[in-house]
């Protein structure tokens, strides 16, 4: 037998107290109370009657009585002791709960008709119910991040408020990063134990046999779910024709984890409408990737549904089944080109009907009037007041950069493959009879050189663009190769920043930064449940966190809105089959099989005792059978 | 002694109320008086009336004009002749004014009272000669023998100005009575009769100095359903005695049993010896007990 409860010495001091106090009750209790009667030799004869009991009887009544409030005590005593089995374990553990709130926890495959999370978090409660007195717990929530609700406390009610309180994200999970945050968690603890209340979705193809948590550390993972039934979209994207603005191609990624061949529907829609559905018959676990060329939307926001179409057959998780894309606005750019005459130039501007183009002599150039983008061919006037600028060949007196030098014979050596000029095209062999250098800033960027001499330049003014190429295009063969008009198209896409790269969608779960205009000082994000925040401003962009699919709408200040498209977009996300905790040689508990802290509380038998013997003192007295 | 506490609406009131009703109750007596309901009792003295009554043997000192000389010349032995003659009836209302018969409230005392007034008037009424002797363990005062009607107000001042005694002791009180009162008469003793030495020697004495004893016994039947129960220590109120108890049901029902085998013995000495016994709670109009007395026949002439 141990004890738990108070300290002995306390308990035999208010013991003490009390048995003199009931003792005192006691004998308070044999002063009778006076009662005057006429004629007591009456109670005399009816006494004479009840003489039959002997006294030694009558005053064992009494101490009956006594004894029976001394058991009482004795017994309430012992229970604040708290009695415990020799074979009982009272010493306090440390307990870190990771309730996973991934988006695969959303998944509706557990019997009650709740979902997975629910019936996690169901468990992560009756955890808490269940601990010691002594145990320390500590409840944290992940997905991509993780959320500890607390430090390590001893009272698990605030725990349970906050665990009821908490929600399932629409995030990836990141397993790494919880175990991390486990692992510094309980390092040198004594006697730890980790339970890991997850799905496992998204553990199947990672390897954590690296990963240890300690050696006193005991890990459990408790997965719920029981199907993997699932239709997903993992992967959408559209992008606009260069040649052609008002045409898309869209790119669908589905997977299945259903283990058999399933038929679905797949939706395109824009502005909320239908424009294209799509059947698809799946393969057991087939991914399925396709593109869909000609795509004309009218609007910016794009969404994607697939349906599972099969009578007999359940997605289980719907939250993937949508998938959201912005597309940027389509405008016509107003392109002035300041030369005497180069059709070179102007052909490829010409005849892309996106592109309004004006030609001006430079004896007419107006620095003031506006322009998103001008050409300057072989000059080099005054920089006009707004829109992006492209030199071709700038006189060296009036150049915007300093020119270095003049190469007779240049080659190509160097070209900026990643930049989005040079995307698609290839100046290797590009035959060039004479052409400037430029003298670089720091903030330039060398799109093209010749052995480290800057032939094509591009830098950033305060707020445009400015590029810059060496040489006539009527002294070289660049006209005349096919990468010409692509080149002049990247220009045109890069200085108006309407290429797909900037077709804002990003993963739920990520914070999203996007440029805002100069001065910005506020933004606010809508959400698409219709919350509204604001979102912080940083080296001019906004940074807003994005945790739910769907549309996001950033208003930065008094500027036109911008939307942003936030997916899941995660394969091992959607891969929602319940998988199992793998750490090497390391064992890992399925079950909460003894982890429940079974006490017996012997001190409520000993309450019961002491009540059930206080309405038996009770109840004889009131009977007269005790004195 | 104690005092009597200040007049309380309980306490018995000898208003004009109360006369009206003694008065009604006069009416009754006689009608049942005239209805035949006559008692036997006929108060007649052996003296110097004018009706023969009965020999005696002379004694010296006699007076010897009573001396029947015809039977002496036959007889040759001396003999008194005797007449009747009757004489006012006495009637003596013993009333206990113990300690017992004081608690409570309504308390016996109260009912004591109006049951000896309004008997009082009765006989007062007849031409009787009403006393009324209060009595605890020994005679509290006495109310000299009065006649006629207007004495009422005499006997209701003396009742008013009665206290409460000591304890019951009906030998004493009894022995003292009968040496302070040589005209025989009706004892009418109303008590609780709770005298721990019993009541027959009281009894006794006065039937062995010929007065007529009746006896009306009063009780309370608040004590007989006790509100207390539970550990309590009695207390008599006479004899300060106390005893520890644990008063449960059945104790109470044992103890009901026991007064009335108490009773029961009161009014087996009473039948057994021929004298009048009547009981009555005092939670019974008095005039309901005065009716019974007069149905029974023995308080009128």
């Amino acid at each position: 037998m141990q004890w738990t409860g108070l300290p002995i010495e306390t308990v035999l001091g208010v013991a003490g107290f009390v048995a003199v106090f009931i003792t005192l009750l006691y004998l308070l209790r044999l002063r009778k109370r006076r009662v005057q009667v006429p004629y007591s030799a009456l109670w005399g004869r009816v006494l004479a009657e009840k003489k039959r009991q002997t006294d030694w009887w009558r005053r064992f009544k009494r101490l009956l009585s006594w004894l029976l409030f001394m058991i009482i005590a004795a017994l309430i005593g012992v229970a604040a002791l708290g009695p415990r089995s020799a074979d009982e374990v009272v010493e306090g553990r440390h307990l870190l709960i990771m309730l996973d709130t991934s988006a695969s926890m959303g998944a509706t495959d557990v019997t009650g008709g709740l979902n997975r999370f629910e019936v996690a978090r169901t468990q992560a409660l009756e955890l808490l119910g269940s601990v010691g007195g002594d145990d320390r717990v500590m409840v944290a929530l992940f997905n991509n991040r993780v959320q500890p609700l607390g430090p390590f406390v001893r009272e698990t009610q605030p725990l349970e408020a906050a665990l009821r309180a908490a929600t399932l994200s629409a995030n990836a999970t990141d397993f790494g990063q919880a175990l991390s945050f486990a692992r510094d968690s309980l390092r040198d603890r004594g006697d730890a134990e980790l339970i890991v209340l997850s799905d496992g979705a998204g553990l199947q193809n990672l390897d954590l046999s690296e990963f240890d948590p300690g050696e006193a550390v005991r890990v459990r993972h408790i997965a719920p779910g029981e199907r993997s039934e699932n239709l997903a979209i993992t992967g959408f994207n559209a992008r606009r024709y260069p040649s052609n603005r008002l045409d898309h191609e869209v790119f669908v990624e589905i997977t299945s984890t259903f283990d058999r061949p399933v038929e679905a529907r797949l939706e395109l829609m824009s502005e909320g409408r239908i424009i294209e559905t799509l059947p698809l018959e799946l393969a057991a676990g087939e991914i399925h990737r396709q593109f869909y060329p000609g795509q004309a939307f009218a609007g910016e926001r794009l969404e994607a549904r697939v349906r599972v179409t099969t009578a007999d057959a359940e997605d289980v998780f719907p939250l993937d089944d949508r998938a959201y894309a912005v597309l940027p606005q389509a405008r016509k750019l107003r392109v002035q080109v300041v030369s005497t005459g180069n059709l070179f130039l102007e052909g490829p501007l010409l005849l892309n009907t996106h592109i309004e183009v004006t030609r001006i002599n430079p004896e007419r150039y107006d620095p003031q009037a506006e322009f998103d983008v001008t050409f300057f061919d072989n000059v080099a006037p005054p920089l006009p007041a707004s829109g992006d600028l492209v030199f071709f060949h700038p006189p060296a007196e009036s150049s915007p950069i300093a020119i270095r030098g003049v190469d007779d014979k240049p080659i190509l050596t160097d070209v900026a493959s990643s930049h989005p000029l040079m995307r698609w095209i290839n100046l290797q062999d590009l035959n060039i009879a004479r052409t400037s250098t430029f003298r670089r800033e720091a903030s330039d960027t060398a799109v093209a050189s010749s052995f480290g001499q800057a032939v094509i330049v591009d830098r950033k003014l305060d707020d445009r663009r400015l590029i810059a190429v060496g040489f006539d295009l009527r002294e070289s063969d660049f006209p005349l190769r096919v990468a010409f008009p692509i080149f002049i198209l990247n220009i045109i896409d890069y200085l108006a920043q309407d290429d797909v790269d900037l077709m804002y969608a990003f993963e739920t779960g990520r914070s999203v930064h996007i440029p805002v205009p100069r001065n910005t000082g506020e933004a606010r994000v809508t959400a698409p449940d219709g919350e509204v925040r604001s979102a912080a401003i940083h080296r001019g962009e906004a940074v807003f966190y994005t945790d739910q699919p769907g549309f996001y709408v950033l208003t930065p200040g008094g500027e036109e809105p911008v939307a942003v498209a936030a997916n899941l977009a995660s394969p091992e996300e959607s891969r929602i089959a319940p998988a199992e905790l793998q750490l090497g040689e390391r064992e890992v508990g399925r079950d909460a099989e003894g982890l429940v802290f079974e006490r017996r509380e012997i001190w409520i038998w000993l309450v019961l005792l002491a009540m059930s013997l206080l309405l038996l003192e009770w109840l004889t007295y009131n009977r007269r059978w005790t004195e | 002694m104690a005092k009597p506490s200040r007049q309380h609406p309980d306490d018995a009131r000898f208003d004009d109320e109360f006369l009206k009703k003694l008065d009604y109750l006069y009416i009754v007596s006689r009608k049942m008086a005239a209805s035949g309901q006559r008692a036997k009792r006929q108060k007649k003295i052996v003296g110097s009336g004018l009706d023969f009554a009965d020999y005696r043997v002379y004694s010296p000192g006699d007076d010897v004009k009573s001396l029947d000389w015809r039977v002496y010349s036959r007889t040759e032995r001396l003999f008194l002749k005797l007449y009747e003659e009757e004489e006012d009836l006495h009637i003596y209302f013993l009333v206990d004014a113990s300690r017992s018969m004081h608690l409570g409230r309504p308390n016996k005392w109260n009912y004591a009272r109006q049951v000896a007034a309004a008997l009082a008037y009765i006989g007062l009424s007849n031409l009787d000669r009403v006393s009324i002797i209060p009595f605890s363990s020994k005679v509290e005062g006495r109310l000299p023998p009065a006649k006629g009607k207007a004495q009422i107000f005499k006997i209701f001042n003396f009742l008013d100005a009665c206290e409460a005694g000591e304890h019951t002791s009906l030998r004493q009180a009894f022995k003292t009575f009968v040496s302070q009162n040589k005209r025989r008469g009706l004892a009418v003793v109303i008590s609780d009769f709770y005298d721990p030495d019993g009541v027959e020697e009281g009894l006794n004495a006065l039937r062995y100095h010929r007065f007529e004893p009746m006896v009306i016994q009063l009780f309370d039947e608040r004590e007989l359903n006790l509100d207390f129960h539970g550990e309590v220590q009695i207390v008599d109120c006479e004899t300060d005695e106390a005893r520890d108890i644990t008063v449960t049901p059945a104790m109470l029902k044992a103890y009901r049993e026991v007064f009335e085998d108490f009773c029961t013995e009161l009014e087996g000495y009473c039948k057994s010896r021929q004298i009048l016994y009547f009981r009555a709670p005092i939670q019974q109009p008095f005039d309901e007990l005065i009716l019974r007395v007069f149905r029974a026949g023995g308080f009128l002439k």
